[in-house]
């Protein structure tokens, strides 16, 4: 109480630093801080890959290695482009039309069984919708040799035809879109009916238009997982004009992985550039499509 | 239309006449549904007959069975599963399959957890900016990540020890050696996978409601112990859920140990046993019995654990 400066009534001046850290946001910011640490830490292999791409044969190999080409050059994306030296060209074009053929046909078969599978009445539809599910129980790889020796018989070795095929209908898709459709007021389907329309009519013009959100987020799924597929586009496919991209990238391995790494890098940056293209434009719809799927229990 | 018409007289009729009608009400059902829902049911039922039934009896068929592509099958009877129990290959891969499958999913989800907790207190632009970064190496083609890692892995040169001399530390040799590949090849599928279990982790977190933690907040509950009593309950069905299907992908992998093995067997787990003995000993028939023993502990597992988790959910 001597002197004003100490009164109670008038506090002590509290630099903008003290306030910051009593206030608490400081915790805010240094957990703003480690994420964004580790952000760098899970983008680091990226730089390199990008980085590499760009180097010279003679670079890559040189020690003490830096991260930086020391003379930036395209020649990695030239040798892999050269159809006389890798058939990157060829496994791009086999890849989109493995791709899209499974992205288009899982998108059918699922909505419309979604729709079928909800909607109408028939013997044994449950049965069917069940038997369908229960297939997922069944890993993969317990079906790998059985179904290889299948496609064998059907004479599907060695063409994208046998890449496809395991992968037109998706018990995953299916379920996803029955769920979905059960969400759509019956009344739609009922009104509909006593207009006169087909059932495929309804699935047409009311059923598809609605369930696109849900179809949207089934596409990246499943984009991602044939484009990305690794082991059975590996047990079909031999002839190297027919090989898919990962294929490729490993064969590229194989050839150039002793002193040109460097066009093993420049694959795989051209390797990933269209599932990077899809996820950010379907950024979006992805987000939502993890809510929507009921992924999260 | 049909329907309109046919249902007022079916449920008139007397109780003497039901069984008749009730014996060719399956057949009128069957006519009276839409040719469209029975054209598509025929052709989902050909469909999983080619790519499930026929492939899954024939699996089990060659189970019991010696055939290498060439010769005729011969019947073995169980002798393809007594020797799998006998055959210290066998118990290798499982050994190294359980490994890489525990330290992936227990190390992998925590992780994703933390990092799911501390986005969670990140809100608006910066969250979405920070879950595309973590997201990046789920897009990213498996098979090109691979490459990447092991360039980056390579014991003289390689990004890695160039960091680890650079702070001093003795450089490693990483997949060249046998103790150290399995570890080296789980870090890269735990960095490769994380995003998944961010994201529907952090959406999780995101759904359980404000209120609750204010209520705890009010009551003196701290960070971690809310964490503890709120968060954690809540998302549990996303982690069992993330659990599951973590068990079934990593039993699975195969790329990684087939195109970034260690030496020898130090990386050789089931899923590339079975691919080892189908596709390049061409011993069909005890490739298709480890497939199924694989199948067994996949179930096995699965239902323990929707059972154990299950049961603590009631208490």
């Amino acid at each position: 109480m001597a002197t004003t400066a100490d009164s109670p009534l008038r506090p002590t001046p509290i630099s903008p630093f003290r306030r910051w850290l009593i206030s608490g946001r400081w915790s805010k910011t240094v957990v703003f801080l480690i994420l964004a640490f580790f952000s760098f830490a899970m983008f680091y292999p990226f730089i390199w890959l990008l980085f590499s791409s760009f180097k010279t044969g003679a670079d890559i190999v040189s020690l003490p290695v830096t991260l930086l080409p020391k003379k930036w050059t395209l020649s990695a994306y030239l040798m892999v482009m050269d159809p006389t030296r890798a058939n990157l060209p060829i496994a791009y074009v086999n890849s989109i039309i493995v791709t899209s053929g499974t992205v288009i046909s899982v998108l059918i078969t699922s909505s419309m069984g979604g729709f079928i599978f909800a909607r109408l009445e028939f013997p044994g539809r449950d049965y069917l919708f069940y038997f369908v599910l229960s297939t997922t129980m069944v890993p993969f790889l317990t079906l790998l040799i059985p179904l290889y020796i299948v496609m064998r018989e059907l004479n599907l070795l060695n063409s994208l035809w046998g890449v496809w095929v395991p992968s037109i209908f998706s018990s995953f898709g299916v379920f996803l879109c029955r769920q979905f459709v059960y969400g759509i007021p019956r009344e739609l389907y009922d009104a509909a009916k006593i207009d006169g329309s087909g059932d495929f009519g309804i699935y047409r013009n009311i059923i598809l238009p609605l369930t696109k959100p849900i179809l949207s987020a089934l596409a990246i799924f499943v984009f991602l997982g044939s484009f990305n597929a690794y082991l059975w586009p590996l047990v079909i496919l031999n002839e190297e004009k027919k090989l898919t991209l990962p294929l490729i990238i490993a064969r590229m391995a194989n050839r150039f992985g002793g002193t040109d790494y460097q066009a093993v890098m420049a694959g795989s940056v051209l390797v990933s550039i269209p599932p990077l293209i899809v996820f950010f434009i379907f950024q979006k719809n992805f987000v939502r499509g993890i809510a929507l799927t009921g992924l999260k229990g | 239309m049909t329907t309109l018409q046919d249902s007022p007289a079916s449920s008139g009729q007397s109780l003497a006449q039901l069984p008749v009608a009730r014996r060719d009400s399956v057949w009128r059902r069957f006519r009276r549904a839409s040719p469209f829902a029975l054209i598509y049911s025929a052709a989902i039922l050909i469909f999983y007959t080619i790519i499930f039934i026929i492939p899954f009896g024939t699996g089990i068929w060659l189970a019991f069975q010696n055939w290498d592509f060439i010769t005729n099958p011969k019947f073995v009877g169980l002798r393809n599963f007594t020797k799998a129990f006998t055959d210290q290959y066998f118990w290798l891969a499982l050994q190294k399959t359980v490994l890489f499958s525990v330290v992936e999913i227990s190390l992998g989800l925590t992780i994703a957890l933390l990092f799911a907790l501390a986005l969670s207190q990140i809100i608006g632009k910066w969250q979405n900016i920070y879950l595309s970064l973590y997201y990046l190496p789920v897009i990213t083609p498996l098979v090109v990540s691979l490459y990447l890692w092991r360039w980056l892995y390579r014991p003289t040169g390689g990004a890695f020890n160039t960091l680890l001399g650079s702070l001093g530390l003795p450089e490693q040799p990483f997949l060249a050696s046998p103790q150290q590949a399995l570890w080296a090849i789980t870090v890269v599928i735990i960095w490769a996978h994380l995003g998944t279990g961010i994201v529907l982790f952090l959406a999780g977190i995101n759904d359980v409601p404000e209120s609750l933690f204010e209520a705890a907040r009010l009551d003196g509950a701290g960070f971690w112990q809310s964490f503890y009593k709120i968060t954690l309950p809540l998302i549990r069905p996303v982690l069992v859920y993330q659990m599951v299907v973590s068990v079934i992908g990593t039993v699975q992998m195969f790329e990684a140990f087939f195109l970034i093995p260690g030496p020898g067997f130090s990386t050789r787990t089931l899923a590339l046993y079975t691919y080892e003995l189908g596709f390049r000993a061409l011993n069909l028939g005890y490739g298709a019995a480890v497939s199924l023993i694989i199948f067994v502990i996949l179930l096995g597992a699965t239902v323990f654990q929707l059972r154990r988790w299950q049961i603590e959910w009631e208490h």
